[in-house]
């Protein structure tokens, strides 16, 4: 009977704790937005420590928030799938992520809304900031090689793989030949050099590191799907945008004017990043910078959605128009 | 009487706390919290029709081939370092420092020795398990009565007999209790072995669940899991009942006095 009687209690107990949390779970969605002392407002935004974040880190030095009565806290995720659902419990009140992952989260229902432009391709082909590369003496030596190989991808079914899958097919090779396996973009370089993988699509510094061991470019997965691709975006949830439609304005506002910052100020880019990455000097002067434009280049959202599809990524295209501000 | 109130006192908490999921959820529109009804629904299509031999099988049969792995070398091992204190003295300090060292952490090295493949995966999985196992057998060795090895010994058993007949039997229920132990880390492991350099299995696709933002799917193959964990633990509590018999009947006997 005494047993009975605890099994009992901790029922009780168990369900109590178990509603408590599936109370919590269904709240959230953000739209309060703190006030700091001096009156700007605390907005906390959910970046990945790589290059492509630099404009926000310029801005905020620069000031170009303050001036915007906003208090800017970076906070760092691990990618896009770990910010979205910050920005959607209100954690964050903006992210960055690139557009794959937004028109998938889209697709899939959630309301993500697109603020500013991230990052682009730069457009030179050759000298991009992503990359395909293979080892040295490899026998891939161009985009449809690529069918039948083994190649390292950080996510897959996600923008590496759909704009590759898009030059293969340009290429006149068979994209659904190719065996994609996921590695961290860090794990990359030694797992080419070592012949784990037949080929590894990096970014920056990624592609720096690689080829200084010896790895060669063989496509610029960007610049050859469209040279002004946007890769990524900086957003908010539907729920944020509603409750505060003149804090996502001058977030907006003061998101541009650092993308300008950055895009004039290369050298300033090359010592800001030292300051959030491990990036050493040498490195961070040789690597190849993106293009950060301030239009939201629809074309290329476009363009993305179509690539999933093609792929399986997705099922259907989003309502890209429903994602812009 | 006893069935039915043991399966009542076994069943009693699961099934309230998937009745509380239930009702918790039902109205819910939040996007990472579907409806458990929701959930439940998507079990079916995501894992029933393809997934399970092509991501659930693969998965588990790497789990058996490193846990086998862990469970070899940890008995191995043990009995060796349980039955020589020069042994032990030896070995002693690179085990404490690569017991210290996390599997996950041992992924990038693994991938390079062991490349990307099944291998690596199955390397993670023994490189984790191995440890309660080898300790609790070392301790279990150890722990054996002297004067029944002496009295092995002055019979002059054979080497393979005294092995099995007296080390292997009295330190059985301590390198049970680290086999058990094993078993969830082999869980754990064969989830975080999929998050790198994967393309199929049942950590790598609820992953892929969560990335794409298919939630309902993520949460059916969080489920799957822990049903898996459970089936686990039952077996080999079952296996365990088989091969520890003698030994559970001595301790109710001795409780009883």
């Amino acid at each position: 009977m005494t047993r009975w009687g605890w099994t009992l209690r901790a029922s009780a107990a168990a369900v109590i704790a178990a509603a408590a949390l599936a109370g919590c779970g269904a709240g959230g969605g953000g739209g309060e937005v703190q006030q700091n002392e001096a009156g700007l407002d605390e907005v906390s935004v959910g970046v990945i420590p790589i290059l492509d974040v630099a404009p926000i880190y310029l801005g905020q030095e620069q000031g170009f928030f303050e001036d915007q009565e906003i208090e800017l806290e970076l906070e760092t995720g691990q990618g896009g799938a770990a910010i979205v659902p910050g920005v959607e419990s209100g954690q964050f009140q903006f992210g960055f992520s690139n557009n794959t992952s937004l028109l998938l989260a889209k697709e899939q229902g959630l309301d993500v809304q697109i603020v500013a432009a991230g990052n682009s391709s730069n457009g030179e082909v050759g000298s991009d900031f992503g990359a395909v590369v293979v080892p040295k003496g490899s026998d891939i030596k161009e985009p449809a090689d690529l069918a039948g190989a083994r190649v390292a991808v950080n996510t897959l079914n996600n923008i590496g793989s759909t704009t590759i899958n898009k030059v293969v097919r340009d290429d006149g090779g068979d994209p659904t030949a190719i065996d994609y396996v996921e590695l961290g973009f860090p794990d990359m370089p030694a797992a080419v050099a070592q012949g784990q993988v037949d080929a590894a699509w990096v970014v920056e510094p990624f592609v720096s590191i690689a080829t200084g061991q010896g790895a060669t470019p063989i496509m610029s997965n960007f610049a050859e799907t469209d040279p002004e691709l946007m890769v990524a975006s900086y957003f908010t949830s539907g729920a944020t945008a509603e409750a505060n439609p003149e804090l996502v304005e001058r977030f907006t506002t003061a998101m541009n004017e650092s993308l300008e910052y950055a895009e004039e100020n290369p050298n300033e880019v090359r010592r800001i990043v030292q300051s959030y990455t491990e990036l050493d000097a040498a490195t961070a002067e040789q690597v190849a910078l993106p293009a950060w434009p301030t239009e939201i280049n629809t074309d290329s959202l476009d363009l993305l959605a179509d690539l999933a599809v093609e792929d399986g990524a997705m099922e259907e295209k989003p309502d890209i128009e429903a994602m812009l501000p | 009487m006893t069935a039915l109130s043991r399966a009542a006192q076994v069943l009693a908490l699961p099934v309230l706390l998937v009745l509380a999921w239930w009702f918790a959820t039902a109205n819910s529109t939040s996007f990472y919290w579907p409806p458990l009804s929701e959930i439940l629904g998507s079990v079916h299509g995501t894992w029933f029709e393809g997934r399970l031999t092509t991501d659930v099988l693969p998965s588990l049969g790497r789990l058996l081939a490193g846990y086998a792995v862990a469970v070899v070398l940890g008995v191995g091992l043990g009995v060796l370092a349980g039955s020589s204190r020069t042994f032990r003295a030896i070995a002693e300090p690179p085990l404490e420092f690569l017991r210290a060292i996390p599997p996950p952490v041992l992924v990038p090295i693994l991938i390079l020795l062991a490349g990307v493949g099944d291998q690596m995966k199955i390397l993670v999985i023994a490189t984790g398990c191995l440890w309660p196992i080898l300790l609790n057998t070392i301790e279990g060795v150890r722990a054996v009565d002297p004067v029944l090895r002496d009295a092995a010994a002055a019979y002059r058993l054979s080497l393979p007999t005294r092995v099995r007949t007296v080390i292997l039997r009295g330190a059985s229920p301590q390198i049970a209790a680290g086999c058990r132990q094993a078993l969830s880390i082999g869980l754990i492991l064969m989830v975080i072995s999929e998050m790198f350099a994967a393309t199929n299995g049942l950590g790598f696709t609820t992953i892929q669940f969560q990335r794409s933002f298919a939630i309902p799917e993520m949460w059916s193959g969080i489920i799957l899991l822990g049903v898996i964990g459970v089936l686990l633990a039952l077996v080999f509590r079952l296996v365990e009942g088989w091969l520890l018999g003698w030994y559970h009947a001595l301790r109710a006997a001795e409780r009883k006095g």
